[in-house]
């Protein structure tokens, strides 16, 4: 599988480019350690955010679970796998696709966080960080993305039984989060990474064993066994938020593996991003930023896992055989995210009311569809209806993160500086947010016709 | 009438020419196979006829229209199937029926879908999402959605794969009775039999060049010798141009 996966990628790629990926990360992620500290961000503040970020990946990697096969295989497009060879070879599906996760954990240590891990380099030679630490920081943060996978397939594994028990456990842990944080960072790899000895390789490994021992027993792969007739007007009822175009993905991520929770959830990992990064940037640097510019800012960005979910199940070909122009395929694609990304978020912000003040939320709820618009203009004109390609396809990768950092540093910086210019920071971020709606809206005016005239011209 | 017409098309991806300047006329009411080896430029011609792909250089007319000027105008007249398409997984055939519907603007589609899938024989499976439907109900939902606004010229690539004998014997049936009805058809096929047994005029394609032409029902050589040896000049490089174009 690895092999397959290595091979597969610098096929898709181009062998340079997907060389090139490692490389473009360790020194994004030095560029950004350099720019923090250059700011006065202190090195413990930025090593939790990265633990964060990295238990959240893990999260995202383990969903596979959760959306199943044909999201799979819309990651990795029309191909024959191994983990979708159980019914040639003596080998059961269960096994297949445990292989398959631990293989992206090989994956995604080697190709994505060593590299993150190779960005802190820099501090070691401005004596921040010793070797030895730059060391336990990689076994420590490849902990928490095992954690991360583990987990998302724990909880696959109880929704496959229970939904209601699902919710429960999510429930729970979220009230953990809350309630009882640093009991749980001392269970979690952080826990060695902050004092590292004998105890807390046993007690940091907790969370991890369990989640990597409990996900694969309760993961039950997602399977299609019966023949699904349809008793519902869904697709007629969806027509009458725009036409066609706009009703198919809707009925499209609604019927597919995860239903409309694969959106919800995408979502969800954001919010739990913002609120962990707040608390964590309040308790380190004694300022209270703003959380309804944090979580407009992030929430937006995160909507690009919607127009991931609204284009999972397309072949761009499809579409230049029908008479219709791409500008209506786009248009429908934009209806239907909107219909999905815009309720979830705006219930996010809701949530947060129960952390945060309400009334500073409103700038989140002003931020959050503005800058969802930019996003899809983005993500649409640059990617098509295809935009898993920004995997590891390294320039595409880069310049679309180059996009969504010109809104975003000086969004965040604005929710920063909140706390001293809370005048200031709302109008900039407000006048910035719509701004980004406006490029987004031309940008979206312009991806029909520029998708036909490429897809047509393709070779 | 010339349904299709293309005067020295060619079409190149990167170092290779898939096309060679193709000449080609079909008229209107014929029943036209391209027939070719894996890679002869079949599907590229297909693509290009229907607005799908630009050419490198060369022109094309299809029902009178500009396919690469105007090829959104060409697809509202024609029907398409390409080779290995399925529906839409989480789709019911009704429900991509109707888009397919909405996309070519036709208006009450209820009758034209229980019509098609009575004659291809899915109308059991209708509210069936497609994923869950056999290789072959798939197929008959595709050709379903090729004729289901009566377009005036077909383009399918492969339109018998994944059929029981019996359902091939009658989609071989529908498509004569369509072209009798003044009709075009553009096949594309690996399938001799298919060609022979179902076309008005056979064209044999080898690397991107149209090397001979032949009508299945007159032509005194067997239509597999033709091919063999067409296409094994072509490919050891011989000069091809005798005889060929001449139907």
């Amino acid at each position: 599988m690895l092999t397959e996966e290595f091979r597969m990628h610098s096929h898709l790629f181009g062998p340079r480019r997907f060389a090139a990926f490692p490389f473009f990360i360790a020194a994004v992620v030095g560029a950004g350690v350099w720019l923090l500290s250059a700011t006065d961000t202190s090195l413990e503040l930025i090593v939790g955010g990265l633990f964060v970020l990295v238990l959240f990946a893990g999260f995202q990697v383990g969903t596979i679970g959760l959306v199943g096969r044909d999201a799979i295989q819309d990651v990795i497009g029309d191909m024959t796998l191994l983990v979708f060879s159980a019914r040639t070879l003596p080998v059961s599906r269960r096994r297949l696709l445990f292989v398959f996760l631990f293989k992206d954990l090989l994956y995604y240590v080697a190709l994505f966080l060593t590299p993150v891990v190779v960005g802190f380099l820099p501090v070691v030679v401005d004596g921040g960080f010793t070797l030895a630490e730059v060391g336990l920081l990689w076994v420590t943060v490849a902990d928490t993305f095992a954690l991360g996978i583990g987990t998302s397939l724990a909880l696959a594994g109880v929704a496959s039984r229970s939904t209601a028990t699902a919710a429960g456990v999510i429930a729970l842990l979220t009230a953990a989060v809350t309630l009882e944080p640093d009991l749980l960072l001392s269970l979690s790899p952080y826990a060695l990474y902050a004092d590292p000895g004998v105890e807390t390789v046993l007690s940091g490994s907790v969370l991890t064993v369990g989640a990597v021992v409990v996900g694969p027993l309760l993961f039950e792969p997602p399977t299609r066994d019966r023949v699904q007739r349809v008793g519902d007007d869904r697709y007629r009822q969806f027509q009458r938020f725009g036409d066609a175009l706009t009703a198919r993905p809707l009925v499209e991520v609604t019927r597919s593996s995860g239903s409309v929770w694969k959106v919800v959830f995408s979502l969800g990992v954001l919010f739990g991003v913002t609120t962990l990064l707040l608390d964590r940037i309040t308790a380190a640097m004694g300022i209270d930023p703003s959380a309804g510019i944090a979580f407009g800012t992030l929430l937006g960005l995160g909507t690009f896992t919607t127009y991931n979910w609204v284009t999972q199940n397309d072949s761009d070909r499809e579409y230049l055989r029908y008479p219709e122009r791409m500008r209506a395929v786009f248009a429908g694609k934009r209806r239907a995210f909107f219909l999905l990304a815009l309720p979830t978020g705006l219930v996010y912000l809701a949530l947060a009311g129960v952390l945060f003040p309400g009334l500073e939320l409103l700038l989140g709820v002003v931020v959050f569809p503005l800058l969802a618009v930019y996003v899809f203009g983005l993500t649409a004109y640059m990617t098509g209806l295809s935009p898993n390609e920004l995997l590891f396809n390294t320039p595409l990768f880069a310049l679309y993160s180059l996009g969504l950092m010109l809104v975003a540093v000086p969004l965040l910086t604005a929710a920063l500086a909140f706390d001293e210019w809370p005048v200031a920071a709302a109008g900039l971020s407000v006048a910035l947010a719509v701004v980004g709606a406006a490029v987004g809206a031309v940008l979206a005016r312009r991806t029909g016709p520029r998708w036909h005239d490429r897809l047509r011209a393709e070779s | 009438m010339s349904a299709v017409e293309t005067t020295g098309l060619t079409k190149e991806y990167g170092d290779v020419a898939a096309l060679d300047g193709l000449d080609l006329s079909i008229e209107t009411g014929e029943l036209y196979a391209l027939l070719g080896p894996n890679g002869s430029g079949k599907t590229t011609t297909i693509e290009i006829l229907t607005g799908q792909r630009r050419p490198t250089s060369g022109s094309a007319q299809v029902l009178g229209v500009d396919p690469v000027a105007e090829p959104v105008e060409v697809r509202r007249a024609i029907g398409i199937l390409p080779e290995r398409e399925d529906p839409p997984s989480f789709l019911t055939p009704r429900e991509y029926l109707e888009f397919v519907s909405e996309m070519r603007d036709i208006g009450s589609v209820e009758e034209r879908i229980e019509r098609w899938a009575n004659r291809l024989e899915f109308q059991g499976v209708l509210d069936t999402l497609s994923t869950d439907l056999s290789e072959g109900e798939r197929q008959r939902v595709m050709l379903a959605q090729v004729f289901i606004h009566d377009p005036d010229l077909v383009f399918i690539d492969e339109p018998l794969v994944n059929l029981d004998p019996l359902m091939q014997a009658q989609v071989k049936t529908q498509l004569r009775e369509y072209c009798e009805a003044g009709n075009t058809l553009f096949l594309s096929t690996h399938f001799m039999e298919v060609a022979e047994d179902l076309c008005t005029r056979v064209g044999i394609l080898a690397d991107g060049d149209l090397v001979a032409e032949r009508d299945p029902r007159t032509a005194d050589e067997d239509l597999l010798d033709t091919f063999a040896t067409r296409v094994g000049e072509t490919e050891a490089g011989e000069d091809p141009t005798a005889e060929v174009r001449a139907p």
